[in-house]
């Protein structure tokens, strides 16, 4: 663990804070306070990607200092969740907001480095944008489905779906992307690698996850709300395998293998 | 027939969380491993159920057909698992047998410039084939990003990276004086002129690249090091500065020519990200020779059940988004329409 004394470090620090004050704020029932820190906090870390991207000079999705740089832009996601979908966990998001940018601002490697001749290739935006968008609606869902498992449920009068019913949502809603994440990764390998599929562990991960979330959806076709417990258990289950996809895949030796370099 | 379908669909949830089983298995034992393991004949089973019982849903569940979202999902399924079944080790075995098509199905050829070559070194065995065209290579070479950088660092602490630029001197503070990288080497090479040994840039094939470097004591005495890519951390005991040269390669490039007949029917510069098809195969960038840059090394490839995949991919995308995000926003626009 080392504390960043530049430019990056700082605007990274700074959003945590701002997420930070935001959540306390919205604990406090202080929604105004809430907000209007969380978009100071959001406004922040755009302006950081902004820095990194000038900074690198290709979208900065690369490693995962950058990927958690990127996944700590949330707010949109959280302004799209409870107008459109009317899912809540807006003190929640705060909070991701917080603790993914925990490790970018002080476990991960900042180092700028240039793309290898692999990743020059139009996929490497979309593949990479699309499953860190997925992953955010999917943390969002095991959020919601912890809530279920905790009999929480939304306030009278916040027009907010139960959580049983959000989780099912914001599923919904990440779902594709996660399909899309998962087939243009293949088609790059083709282009890149030569085989679509390559069984190497981080595909073999993303598969597992994408599965679990297929099943999901089948355990809840056929037994619809009967047992909502088990449907959470599915999300969360599926939470945890995209955890271990993005983080434990990367950074342990036991995966070794072509996308080592994204660490 | 209530009970069939229920039966089907508890089947194909017992389907699913084997295969999130294996895949996790997949992850642990490495790519290589994992990809025979998921060619074994007992997984040949398991896939040709699964087909099987994509199917049988298919004709069982009215609603996957009425659905179109649904059935592209399901249908790009069952050609993702066709299409690689057929392409597989297995399927391509199956292909000789029944129907004669001998395709390798994948390997490596190494070719030296200049010359052309047609033999395929299969992969997982030392058995070569031929290729019913040759390719020949006219170039092989390596490009890397500018600038590159010289890394400097100092005993006592502090470190400097700076761009290699020929003649231009860099002060490192007051304490450390300056630095000028006099020239860049490609192939760095001692050589004698007028029994003394000089340093030179020999263009005969081979690779070593290397800075000469300049650096002032703040005291004014100068004296010159060489820094070698190849080398790295390379230093003697009494050095003051630990220098390191590194470029970070931004492509490698093979410029290709494939001769059938003895004419040039097609030419391709092949890069990673950049293959070359022809023939039902594809080739890759896949390695080189490192110490001269005289020969490339390609992966070949069958492109047999490629396209089915593709078909699959296109399928299974449209369907869930079809089903999962445009159906509800079209629903949805309509209802505020009307």
């Amino acid at each position: 663990m080392e504390i960043k004394y530049t430019t990056q470090g700082l605007l990274v620090y700074m959003t945590i804070t701002a997420y930070l004050l935001a959540f306390v704020a919205a604990v406090f029932r202080r929604t105004k306070a809430g907000h209007i820190l969380y978009l100071s906090g959001f406004a922040i870390a755009v302006c950081s990607f902004g820095y990194r991207w000038y900074h690198v000079r290709h979208v900065p999705l690369q490693n995962l200092f950058e990927v958690f740089l990127c996944l700590g832009m949330i707010y949109p996601v959280t302004l799209f969740c409870r107008r459109v979908l009317r899912v809540g966990g807006y003190g929640a998001d705060m909070l991701i907001g917080a603790i993914v940018l925990f490790p970018a601002g002080f476990v991960f490697n900042a180092e700028p480095q240039q793309l290898p001749p692999a990743l020059q290739n139009w996929l490497f935006t979309p593949h990479v944008a699309v499953y860190m968008l997925s992953y955010i609606f999917m943390a969002k869902a095991a959020f919601q489905a912890i809530c279920q498992l905790a009999g929480r449920n939304s306030r009278p009068g916040e027009n907010l779906l139960p959580p049983e019913e959000a989780t099912y949502r914001m599923i919904y809603a990440g779902f594709p992307l996660l399909t899309l994440g998962l087939i243009l990764g293949s088609y790059w390998g083709k282009q890149a690698w030569g085989d679509y599929w390559g069984w190497d562990p981080k595909e073999l991960w993303s598969l597992a996850s994408w599965l679990v979330f297929v099943g999901y959806f089948h355990y809840r076709y056929m037994s619809g709300n009967k047992h909502p417990r088990i449907n959470s258990l599915w999300a969360i289950a599926g939470m945890a395998a995209i955890i271990i996809t993005l983080l434990w895949v990367n950074l342990s030796r036991i995966f070794s293998g072509l996308h080592s370099y994204a660490t | 027939m209530q009970k069939y379908r229920r039966t089907i669909m508890w089947v194909g949830l017992v389907l699913i969380i084997i295969l999130i089983v294996l895949s996790i298995y997949g992850a642990f034992i490495g790519a290589e491993r994992a990809e025979q393991f998921f060619n074994h004949p007992p997984l040949v089973v398991y896939w040709t159920a699964l087909v099987t019982l994509f199917i049988i849903g298919i004709a069982a569940f009215r609603r996957l057909v009425r659905v179109p979202g649904l059935l592209l999902i399901h249908a790009g399924c069952v050609l993702i698992l066709a299409g690689g079944m057929w392409g597989s080790r297995v399927g391509h075995n199956l292909q000789k047998k029944l129907f004669g098509i001998d395709k390798i199905r994948s390997g490596r050829m190494a070719i030296y410039e200049g010359t052309s070559d047609n033999l395929v070194v299969l992969d997982g065995s030392r058995e070569q084939k031929e290729l019913p065209f040759s390719l020949k290579l006219k170039d092989f070479r390596i490009e890397y990003y500018k600038p590159a950088y010289l890394r400097i660092q100092i005993r006592q602490g502090g470190q400097w990276k700076i761009p290699v630029e020929a003649g231009k001197e860099f002060p490192l503070g007051d304490e450390a004086g300056t630095i000028k990288i006099v020239k860049a080497y490609e192939n760095f090479k001692i050589g004698m002129e007028e029994g003394k040994s000089i340093p030179l840039d020999d263009p005969s094939p081979g690779s070593n690249p290397a800075l000469e470097v300049q650096i002032t004591e703040p005291g004014g005495q100068t004296s010159t090091q060489y820094v070698f890519e190849l080398f790295p951390g390379h230093s003697h005991g009494q050095d003051k500065f630990l220098l390191s040269y590194r470029r970070v390669i931004s492509d490698y490039i093979s410029e290709l020519q494939i001769i059938e007949d003895g004419k040039v029917v097609a030419e391709k510069n092949v890069e990673v990200n950049h293959p070359l098809r022809f023939g039902g195969y594809h080739f890759y960038q896949s390695s080189y020779d490192d110490k001269a840059f005289q020969y490339t090394v390609l992966q070949v490839v069958s492109d047999t059940g490629l396209y089915v995949v593709y078909a699959g991919y296109w399928m299974l995308c449209i369907g869930v988004i079809w089903h999962l995000w445009l159906r509800h926003i079209f629903t949805r626009i309509k209802s505020k329409s009307t």
